[in-house]
């Protein structure tokens, strides 16, 4: 299990994966949103998802763990 | 054939022998087993083969047997001299964890203290190889001693005159706290090693009889706790990472504020230009990816990243045709405000860049400083004025590139828009006191209120104003110098690069104020 971290302080706008999904590395596991902007919060490697600990609408604190990725 | 001085010869040869053997071989292996290299195999990976040059090797804590003889010498647990790096000199000085645990007080002070004096008197960077614990030894010293004493850093009249002298770079090696610590951070730029380095003001023993807080060392001050403290700069995977890191930082500077940045043969950027006229989508809710941007503007392989607890404020070094700038910038995936890490960040490299005559290059996209909670809590607006205040003081040439946004006092003072600065706009740059989306309910809302249809209304006044912040407004009315294509930025920085290069030898000595970490 590897922890995929929110880089900052925002809104979860979108979640774009779902437990037990396939990700390659630098595909968008959810979209956080501040100050206007959609900033996504990309796969660091490839692997499985095997925790979303995020859901849309819910604040989340800069480096809060949003998804944990599996082998 | 025997000399006159034979024997004191030999005597020589066989300290320097006794100086090579560091902790003996148990630690050593204690320490390779650590994942860790000596003292002695860092300084011969870092430097130039066969450059170093030791100075007080034969400094140490002899054993004398009862006939005065000097039986073995156990070296200080401080290594320094000169040596060089890609030709390159630099003045070194490495603590030897397999002596004490690195521990100040078997370091001979009066030898750190010299390595700090040799690097300001001979105008050469400075690189720290740190490894050890505080100056104070242990509190066993204070009954060997017999009296306690009124401390005083030992060096850091040197340590802090160095700041705006020579460059200054520190690693954490290993567990680092106190005295290690504070010159860890007295430098321009540090690195630590993940999982293998851990940096504290007092480690977890200390702390725990204070605080009560139970953490081991890398809970306490392990690569996750400074990724994003601001305390050190970059977060490396292992020793060969680290001393990389250096010799490429080193790579950007002159040897002492007295000379120009080194100026070598330039390179073609990384990806073709074409790239730059698509990289930032038409919504503006879509973030662009910043390495797309650097990779076709800067030299290939010349994008150096400085300070990595910025988020979305990127602050790196570069190359433009060889010669080596500043770069300010926006990671768009990192966030979208300046929040106070990022000012930090921003205020050391504009320093930086003052203290070595590096002009500077902005990539501007700034919303301005962070809001919330939270950032107030964190001194945001004292923070990010600090960074503004950095850049009025800078007298290097400034260019700036407007890719997207400039708002606030944050964007306003990215850079000193109060002097001659060269600035470019692109197409898809965005700029107000304020940003249109979220104040249009607020300033429009007597209208609104009145109206019948106030969705329509809406929709009409957006309109309006988007064709009001067109840049091309603002081109017209020359708020901005030049609106280009932004497949010209890089021809355009490097004929503006040498210009600023012209500029540079009056700047040359020390900085505009004295530079701190």
């Amino acid at each position: 299990m590897s922890d995929v971290r929110a880089e900052l302080t925002a809104s979860v706008f979108k979640v774009e994966v779902a437990v037990g999904d396939q990700v390659q590395e630098g595909q968008p596991l959810l979209v956080l949103e501040s100050m206007k902007m959609e900033i996504p919060v990309v796969a660091p490697r490839a692997g499985v998802v095997g925790e979303v600990l995020a859901s849309e609408g819910e604040v989340v604190d800069e480096g809060a763990v949003v998804v944990r990725l599996a082998d | 054939m025997s000399h006159v001085w034979s024997d004191e010869i030999e005597e020589i040869s066989r300290r320097l022998r006794m100086a090579e053997l560091l902790g003996g071989e148990e630690k050593i292996r204690r320490q390779h087993d650590a994942g860790r290299s000596t003292v002695r195999e860092r300084i011969s990976e870092l430097l130039d083969a066969g450059s170093f040059e030791e100075v007080g090797a034969l400094a140490g804590f002899a054993t004398v047997a009862d006939d005065g003889s000097t039986v073995s010498v156990m070296p200080a647990n401080f290594v320094f001299g000169l040596g060089s790096i890609d030709g390159r000199r630099v003045a070194l000085g490495a603590d030897d964890f397999t002596i004490r645990g690195g521990a100040a007080d078997a370091s001979i002070m009066a030898k750190q203290v010299d390595s700090e004096r040799m690097a300001g008197a001979m105008r050469v960077p400075l690189v720290r190889l740190v490894e050890g614990t505080g100056g104070g030894g242990s509190v066993r010293m204070i009954e060997d001693a017999g009296y306690t004493y009124v401390p005083a850093n030992p060096g850091w009249d040197s340590v802090v005159e160095n700041l705006s002298l020579v460059p200054v770079v520190a690693a954490c090696m290993g567990p680092v706290a106190g005295l290690g610590s504070g010159r860890v951070v007295m430098s321009h730029f540090s690195v630590l090693i993940e999982s293998i380095a851990q940096m504290f003001v007092a480690g977890p023993a200390v702390v725990r009889h204070a605080t009560g807080e139970a953490l081991d060392k890398e809970q306490l001050g392990g690569a996750e706790v400074h990724r994003r403290s601001g305390a050190i700069d970059r977060i490396v995977p292992d020793e060969k990472a680290a001393l990389q890191a250096i010799r490429d930082f080193l790579s950007f500077l002159p040897s002492s504020v007295y000379e120009l940045p080194p100026v070598i043969a330039g390179a073609e950027p990384a990806t073709s230009a074409d790239t730059l006229a698509d990289v930032v989508p038409r919504n503006r809710r879509q973030p662009y990816r910043l390495r797309a941007i650097l990779d076709a503007i800067f030299d290939a392989g010349s994008n150096f990243e400085y300070a990595g607890y910025g988020a979305s404020v990127y602050t790196g070094l570069a190359r433009l045709d060889g010669h080596p700038v500043g770069v300010i910038a926006t990671d768009p995936y990192k966030g979208a405000t300046m929040t106070p890490n990022g000012a930090d960040a921003l205020t050391r490299l504009v320093d930086l860049c003052e203290t070595f005559h590096l002009p500077i290059v902005s990539l501007t996209d700034q919303s301005g400083m962070m809001i919330g909670l939270q950032a107030e809590k964190t001194a945001s607006i004292r923070r990010g004025a600090r960074a503004v205040v950095a850049a009025y003081q800078a007298r290097v040439p400034m260019a700036e590139i407007i890719v997207r946004r400039v708002f606030g006092v944050g964007g306003a003072g990215q850079i000193n828009r109060h002097r001659y600065n060269r600035q470019w706009a692109w197409p898809s740059g965005d700029w107000g006191s304020l940003p249109v989306e979220g104040g249009v309910e607020a300033a429009y809302r007597a209208d609104l209120e009145a109206s019948d249809d106030p969705e329509a209304l809406m929709a009409t006044i957006h309109q309006r104003l988007e064709v009001a912040r067109s840049p091309f407004r603002t081109a017209e009315r020359y708020g901005v110098q030049d609106l280009i294509d932004p497949r010209r930025s890089r021809e355009l920085l490097t004929r503006w690069v040498r210009d600023a290069y012209r500029v540079l030898p009056e700047l040359v000595g020390p900085p505009s104020f004295g530079t701190r970490p």
